[in-house]
């Protein structure tokens, strides 16, 4: 069962009277979830579980040291405090250790915890399900995924008067429909039961991959790319990593002497926002700082990298305490229009198995996967097989040509499908 | 414990579950993590909890708790059956059973000759302090990071079966990379041995301060090399390289559960079809995979799996054939076989337990006397790779790209230059036909896998892999290029 609000908070004040140490951090976190997974249009895994944990960070100058614990009783948590103090004094001294900051105000962000969420039970899960695999049956197609809904809780206080919470609910739903010569997917986030829409997401899933059959190999080379929003931010999975400040400062990322520069196409801005109703961002973030609106790239230009505590406080600046939800701006039309607007080019639904080839030049390699489809003067004229690629997000972001209107995806972006021209493929594959 | 174990199975039986099975697990974790010449995380993690699974009318349930009460068991347990009855409202085409296998009552503890936990946290944080500052004083690294991870496991597994079992691990990580940064290019050089199921005596074996060095001056080497030329040539790989090559290539694709399926909105499906057992030619007469759940060190060697299968050691490919696969107890009838192989695990107390990679490695070559040095020796233009870098594998497993930690020319039979950037794509049965020597026995080393991702929710595994050097003709390289 989920505690209150003024139990949790009476947990973490107990915690911390417990310790003698002069800073001290605790963090309570609670997660309950049911996760039931499919395959080959039946239910393969279904689960149900909660868990709480408390971690405490305690410091005896600039001497740290922390410890989690699941076990939320007098005696575990009396334990908890002994050994992380014992760890902190014994540790050497962290010449980068920041104390832990004093009360903060946090903005107040749109609803994240919705009881419709927390009334789902298995049956419900299964009777989603139900609905995608019924419609890939009928067709002679295989639907596979996994549906999750919970609950969670993040609560921190510390030694300087510091007291944050948060708590919110979690609706997804994923499904991969295979034909017998292709394939297609979707998928959906809310923190709301009503957000997402199990059936809507299996026709989308069922329609790609009916239109995904019996694919021709294409030469692989350089391409025009209309990415949908999942690719993009498949694509783009690495960018929080790589817009980090000191890293650039330090020569070991393609952003190092970037800031003020121009590095993508005009259209292109990139911002974390905290107040979309859609996607709001949580209220805190690094060792409990307020959330805040922040601009990394406007227009193309890079106008800010990511700071933590201690390299915000050695550069004179603020950190950056989030950097979730991403926004990227768009157009006004549809992933359609693009497709009107395209002479010839590869429509991508979605990447996978992404790595970096080198990090310097952010060159990363992966495959296309679900759907891929060849653009021949405004239409999409045919299925053609999967290809490796080996591209630089920054490339394709300086190549833009057009923007949809952005979407909702992942559960922490929002973006649109962008075509962007000389995208290189490498390599095929038989695989569909 | 055993009273809440027959309490958990008892409310099983009596709600209807031809099988169900509960796992107590206990997991202690350290981490030493530093960053430069600041010690970022130092903390010890401590947790316990328990899963209860059920098989009712051929349905999965399965439900965890952190509540150790008679009532929280039983309601943990009722919670079980509950959601594999909301299972078979989506029922399997044919119902699951389980494969058969004998009652087993053991109790098993693998080695651990210094318990890291024991180790002064300070003797720890300054080992990697010290590595750090070795590998930062060498002129242009800008940045070096380092980190030790240790858990200790105990499993205890009861079954309705009748098996009970009390399964203790004590398993190390150690990690160190030196960044090189060079008129604007930076490249890395990384501790490339993995990780073993041993105490923290393995730590002192691989000398992370005395090789800091050397590491550190060869990511300048690389920093200041040439780029991979482009073009079709031969690979010299070393045994910690071909330890993700296997992974991917051989370990993912003869999992059973992706053959069926099962992984296909994640990890992806198997160009595998159980018929080729026996028949599909994987590659030459001269590729021998074996699976060893009871390898020295290995962090697949569990004893029992989750599925409470005692671990096995069989031929996965003999003479280039595959031969047999990675199944469960779930999934080995549905291919015909009456015994699992052993290769169920799961990550902690709340995770399903899943068809795993086990640990599996190729056999070295049969002539013992081949070095190293005679398989570059015979390379009139290629590359010798160490060590393992960017990986990726297409859905199916057939179109892969790797790179690695360490780059060498090969010019007519000798070392000649060190490269950069350098990558080389295949697909998985070509890759295999094309290897055409391996050196002896003595050179073979094992690499452990620490964090081998995989399911829904995702769950994370360990396994070591192992080789001896391998020759590879006729490969593409270096067609990853901006």
């Amino acid at each position: 069962m989920m505690r209150k609000r003024n139990e949790i908070e009476a947990l973490l004040d107990d915690v911390l009277s417990l310790v003698t140490a002069p800073h001290a951090q605790a963090t309570f976190e609670y997660k309950d979830r049911l996760a039931t997974r499919f395959a080959e249009n039946a239910i393969t895994q279904n689960l149900s579980g909660e868990e709480e944990s408390i971690s405490l960070t305690v410091a005896f100058g600039s001497r740290h040291g922390s410890s989690i614990t699941n076990r939320i009783d007098t005696e575990s948590l009396a334990k908890l405090v002994t050994r992380t103090e014992a760890i902190a004094r014994n540790s050497p001294q962290d010449p980068e250790y920041v104390a832990p900051p004093g009360p903060q105000q946090y903005p107040v962000v749109p609803k994240r915890f919705f009881d419709d969420v927390l009334a789902i039970r298995p049956e419900v899960l299964a009777g989603s399900i139900g609905k995608v695999t019924t419609i890939a049956k009928a067709d002679g197609y295989q639907a596979s995924g996994l549906i999750e809904a919970g609950s969670s809780v993040r609560a921190l206080a510390n030694s300087n008067g510091l007291f944050a919470y948060d708590q919110h609910t979690d609706f997804s739903f994923s499904t991969t429909i295979h034909g017998p010569c292709g394939s297609g997917s979707a998928s959906g986030y809310s923190n709301s039961k009503e957000g997402v829409n199990a059936g809507i997401l299996g026709q989308k899933a069922l329609q790609t991959a009916i239109s995904a059959q019996n694919p021709e190999t294409i030469e692989p080379g350089d391409y025009t790319v209309i990415m949908e929003p999942q690719a993009v931010i498949d694509f783009l999975v690495f960018l929080p990593r790589d817009m980090d400040a000191r890293d650039a400062d330090e020569g070991t990322t393609v952003f190092a002497d970037k800031t003020g520069a121009k590095l993508f196409a005009n259209r292109i801005s990139i911002s974390t926002e905290i107040d979309d109703p859609g996607l709001p961002a949580a209220p805190f973030g690094e060792d409990g700082l307020p959330a805040r609106r922040t601009v990394w790239v406007k227009e193309g230009i890079i106008r800010r990298l990511r700071h933590d505590r201690f390299w915000a406080q050695h550069k004179n600046t603020e950190p950056d305490p989030i950097f979730q939800p991403i926004f990227i701006s768009g157009g006004k039309g549809s992933v359609e229009d693009l497709v009107r607007n395209c002479r010839r080019g590869l429509l991508v639904k979605k990447l996978w198995y992404i790595r970096y080839v080198d990090r310097k030049e952010l060159l990363l390699t992966g495959m296309t996967r679900n759907g891929l489809f060849l653009v021949e003067n405004g239409k999409i004229v045919r299925p053609v097989g999967n290809l490796r690629f080996n591209e630089s997000p920054v490339v394709f972001l300086q190549n833009v040509v057009s923007l949809s209107e952005p979407q909702y995806v992942g559960g922490w972006a929002k973006v649109p499908a962008i075509m962007s021209e000389g995208f290189t493929f490498s390599s095929t594959t038989d695989s569909l | 414990m055993r009273e809440l174990t027959d309490l958990a199975l008892d409310v099983a039986r009596t709600a209807g579950a031809s099988f169900a099975d509960v796992r107590f697990v206990e997991e202690k974790e350290n981490r030493i993590y530093v960053e430069r010449r600041s010690l970022k995380l130092i903390d010890e993690t401590e947790s316990f909890g328990y899963g209860v699974r059920v098989l009712v009318n051929g349905a999965w349930g399965f439900a965890s708790s952190t509540h150790f009460a008679k009532d929280d068991v039983a309601r943990t347990a009722q919670r079980a059956v509950a959601t594999a009855k909301a299972s078979s409202l989506v029922p399997k085409a044919i119902q699951a059973v389980m494969a058969p296998e004998p009652a087993h009552v053991d109790t098993c503890k693998g080695p651990c000759l210094e318990d890291p936990f024991e180790v002064p946290t300070a003797e720890k944080a300054e080992l990697l302090l010290d590595a750090c500052n070795t590998m930062l004083s060498v002129p242009s690294i800008a940045a070096a990071w380092g980190l030790l991870w240790f858990i200790k496991l105990r499993r205890v597994i009861a079954n309705t079966d009748g098996s009970y079992l009390d399964l203790s691990n004590c398993f190390s990580n150690p990690m160190l990379e030196a960044v090189a940064v060079i008129n604007g290019e930076s490249q890395e050089r990384n501790y490339t041995g993995g990780a073993s199921q041993a105490g923290y005596e393995f730590i002192r074996q691989i000398d992370l301060v005395g090789n800091a060095r050397k590491w550190a001056e060869e990511a300048v080497l690389k920093a200041k090399a040439d780029d991979c030329p482009a073009g079709v040539m031969d690979l010299v790989l070393d045994p910690h390289h071909l330890a993700l090559t296997m992974h991917e290539s051989v370990g993912h694709p003869t999992e059973l559960d992706r053959i069926l399926g099962w992984e296909a909105n994640m990890a992806g499906r198997s160009f595998i079809s159980p018929s080729d057992i026996g028949s599909m030619r994987y590659g030459n007469e001269l590729i021998n995979f074996t699976v060893d759940n009871g390898l020295d060190g290995g962090l697949g060697s569990w004893f029992y799996d989750d599925d409470g299968v005692e671990m096995k050691s069989f031929p996965l490919i003999k003479d280039g054939i595959l031969k047999n696969l990675g199944t469960t107890r779930e999934t080995a009838p549905i291919i015909g076989q009456d015994f699992s192989n052993g290769c169920c695990r799961a990550q902690g107390f709340q995770n399903v337990p899943i068809n795993r990679q086990p640990n599996l490695y190729m056999e070295p070559g049969e002539d013992d006397s081949v070095t190293p040095e005679d398989l570059i020796s015979e390379v009139d233009r290629g590359i010798y790779i160490e060590g393992r870098g960017s990986f990726s594998i297409d859905q199916m497993r057939n179109n892969f790209q790797f790179g690695g930690d360490m780059f060498w020319m090969i010019e007519e039979g000798r070392l000649t230059k060190p490269l950069k950037k350098v990558t080389y794509q295949a697909q998985t049965r070509q890759f295999w036909a094309s290897c055409d020597r391996i050196a002896g026995k003595r050179f073979w080393k094992p690499f452990g896998i620490w964090n081998c991702g995989k399911g829904e929710p995702a769950q994370r595994m360990m396994m070591t892999h192992g080789a001896s050097f391998c020759r590879f003709r006729g490969i593409d390289v270096g067609g990853a290029r901006l």
